[in-house]
């Protein structure tokens, strides 16, 4: 590696300094308690997949750069030189963690590896070593807001045909079922690319009689996965600049775990309120404002905390809420809430491919799963849905995987 | 009364007259004879050691500390929350209860819990009796031959740092391990077992250790009031270098302590903030 190039790398290193990183990179005494929290460990023994294995190598990278001990003897801690072998290292980290941040509840100084990670995600884009396929989607992101005024009629017109299909799950919904950057509006719901997102949603807001619109941008945020908080921010700012424009009480995120907390929790303070759809579920059963019929469910049902609305998020108990309404035949995950398992397809490995690191480092996911012995497994996350649903293909387990929301809108009594 | 400050009570004036005659009899051979060439090199580093250096270890590991901490403190906070959930009710009380209960080890590691509660209490015991020598200070009684904890506290500190470098032997701890790791483990041994041979000797043998509870608490006197004199005249006897050792160990973790990980003494708590938070 050049000169240059590990030069702007140690800068880049710096800009992430800040007193939370530099307690966490500190701290640690590789107790080694966070060891059996992760879940690519568990399925895949080796040290390397430890949190403290992954945060290691950026502390490393920490002694040699801005540690006393890195400069008069590199040999106490191991340092490393940012060099090509140590990027390789630096990328095998970053692209190895999900972010569930289950280690910080087993490390008893709570050190945030993902937070870590961030560093090592910000390494690899300054050395051009990051997923491009990431940094393709965030780019896309971005610059759909420059030209949204020239895809907007497209998408409303794609939009309105969703209306037979809302109207198969809740016939009562008035025209026009679905509006789009309606003025007026309390709340604003922010989809995925993909219907699938929109019509269950769309029949529980209009059962609920919710006076909601649909953003015209996709929630998920790509530069939360690619740690580039700069393009995070942007991603998040067309969401926050169109909520404010058309002055809506609330934003209403669809099931996708980091598109949550990334606007709820990572991009600054909003001028309204950020919700995951299953909270707003809750509250219109709270509120008696729609009822289901618990007869629609077949089989036991059990349900996945995504790390990014439980752990991370604060969303625990609203879906057992919904789940309630839903059946009586539930089975809780072991473990489950904040000390569930993550999926393994978090952290951007879904939307990367990574069939096969995915599939075996979220062994311990499928077993999880299967001791359940529930027939359906449900959760409130796309990248969770996404890799539940291969897990449960891979290793044969013979389940049902069902967002939470279509469970609702099909079982909306009518 | 105590059952210790009993047994003080009774041991005070039989040690008191063993040390009369066992140490002026053991010193008297070594302070005799007038020390000239290595000897006397050696005398001099002893000094520095036993004085100097212990003012200098002082003070770095007090500028060492500040300095970390201030760095922390100017550095711009994070960018986002990054609490993790549920929410504790109080989250100034859930971090004191991480930071001294350490829940999440009980949980996962109950063993290593059980060694790393023990090794902490014991620890700030150690403090405390390291004080007790200091006369201004003093906690137990005056004629008292033992350490604060007659000999428990250096136990219950060395068991558990016993334990903790065997675990680190083994896989996968032995491949997250660094060699700074190691060696902090072996200094503090070494730190404890020195320290050990002292308290023991003056709890739990009948002769006492060759140097009293009495004779290291003049030593911490003249420390404290700043006089410079030469230790070796309250010091007697030839272990007098068992003393030095302990204390050139003592004053080695000292400076190291604010470039290690064992700053997580003063970080634990801001640390734990940040998820409670």
């Amino acid at each position: 590696m050049e000169a240059a190039i590990s030069g702007t790398l140690k800068q880049l290193f710096e800009t992430r300094l800040h007193s939370a990183m530099r307690l966490y990179l500190d701290t640690c005494a590789r107790c080694g308690v966070c060891v059996e929290a992760c879940h690519v460990y568990a399925s895949m023994p080796q040290a390397r997949y430890t949190a403290v294995g992954r945060a290691e190598v950026i502390r490393k990278i920490f002694k040699r750069y801005f540690k006393l001990e890195g400069k008069i003897a590199p040999w106490l801690g191991e340092v490393l030189t940012l060099d090509d072998a140590t990027m390789d290292q630096v990328s095998d980290a970053a692209w190895s963690c999900t972010g569930c941040r289950r280690c910080m509840t087993f490390c008893p100084f709570g050190i945030d590896t993902q937070l870590i990670m961030s560093i090592a995600k910000a390494l690899l884009i300054g050395a051009d070593k990051e997923p491009k396929l990431l940094t393709m989607l965030a780019d896309m992101s971005i610059a759909k807001s420059e030209g949204i005024e020239e895809t907007k009629p497209g998408f409303t017109r794609a939009v309105e045909d969703l209306a037979p299909e809302i109207r198969a799950l809740w016939p009562h919904s008035k025209d026009p079922v679905v509006t789009v950057e309606a003025e007026g509006a309390d709340v604003l719901y922010v989809a995925l690319a993909g219907k699938h997102s929109i019509i269950p949603a769309a029949a529980i807001m209009n059962a609920a009689g919710e006076r909601w619109t649909l953003s015209v941008y996709e929630a998920v945020n790509f530069a939360a996965f690619l740690g580039d908080s700069k393009k995070m921010q942007l991603i998040a700012r067309r969401i926050h600049d169109e909520a404010v424009r058309l002055k809506v009480k609330e934003v209403a995120i669809v099931e996708c775990g980091t598109a949550f907390r990334a606007m709820k929790y990572m991009t600054g303070v909003h001028p309204f309120k950020v919700v995951a759809f299953v909270q707003l579920i809750s509250r219109y059963l709270r509120e008696g404002r729609i009822q289901l019929s618990k007869g629609t469910l077949k089989g036991t049902l059990t349900y996945h905390d995504p790390c990014q609305i439980a752990r991370n998020g604060g969303v625990l108990e609203e879906p057992r809420h919904v789940i309630r309404h839903l059946t009586a035949d539930f089975v809780e995950l072991r473990p489950n809430r904040a000390d569930n398992w993550c999926c393994g397809g978090g952290g951007g490995l879904v939307a990367l491919g990574e069939s096969d690191f995915r599939m075996k480092s979220a062994r311990v996911k499928a077993e999880q799963m299967k001791a359940s012995q529930a027939a359906i497994i449900s959760t409130a996350c796309e990248n969770c849905h996404s890799q539940l649903t291969d897990l449960n293909e891979h290793y044969g387990l013979g389940m049902k995987v069902e967002f939470l929301s279509k469970l609702v809108a099909d079982a909306l009594m009518k | 009364m105590s059952a210790q400050a009993g047994a003080d009570a009774v041991s005070a004036a039989s040690a008191a007259a063993a040390a009369a005659t066992t140490t002026d009899a053991t010193s008297a051979a070594s302070s005799a004879v007038a020390h000239t060439g290595f000897a006397l090199v050696v005398d001099h580093i002893d000094y520095i050691i036993m004085v100097p250096l212990v003012y200098v270890s002082i003070l770095a590991l007090l500028v060492g500390i500040v300095w970390r901490v201030v760095t922390i403190m100017r550095s711009a906070p994070p960018p986002y929350p990054l609490r993790l959930y549920p929410a504790a009710r109080n989250a100034g009380l859930a971090a004191l209860g991480d930071t001294f209960a350490m829940p999440q080890v009980r949980r996962h590691r109950p063993v290593f819990w059980v060694f790393l509660m023990l090794y902490h209490a014991a620890f700030i015991l150690l403090i405390l009796g390291h004080l007790d020598i200091i006369p201004q200070l003093r906690l137990l009684p005056a004629g008292s031959r033992h350490m604060l904890g007659a000999g428990a506290v250096g136990v219950a500190v060395t068991l558990p740092l016993l334990f903790f470098l065997l675990r680190r032997l083994r896989s996968p701890l032995r491949e997250i391990s660094v060699p700074s790791d190691y060696l902090l483990l072996l200094l503090l041994l070494f730190l404890f077992l020195f320290g050990d041979m002292m308290s023991w000797g003056n709890s739990w043998s009948p002769n006492g250790f060759v140097m009293t509870k009495q004779a290291f608490s003049k030593y911490f006197d003249g420390l404290s009031r700043l006089t410079f004199a030469d230790p070796r005249a309250v010091l007697p006897g030839s272990h007098y270098h068992f003393a030095v050792i302990h204390v050139l160990l003592a004053e080695s973790f000292f400076v190291l302590l604010p470039f290690s990980k064992i700053m997580h003494t003063f970080f634990s708590m801001p640390i734990n903030l940040l998820r409670r938070r």
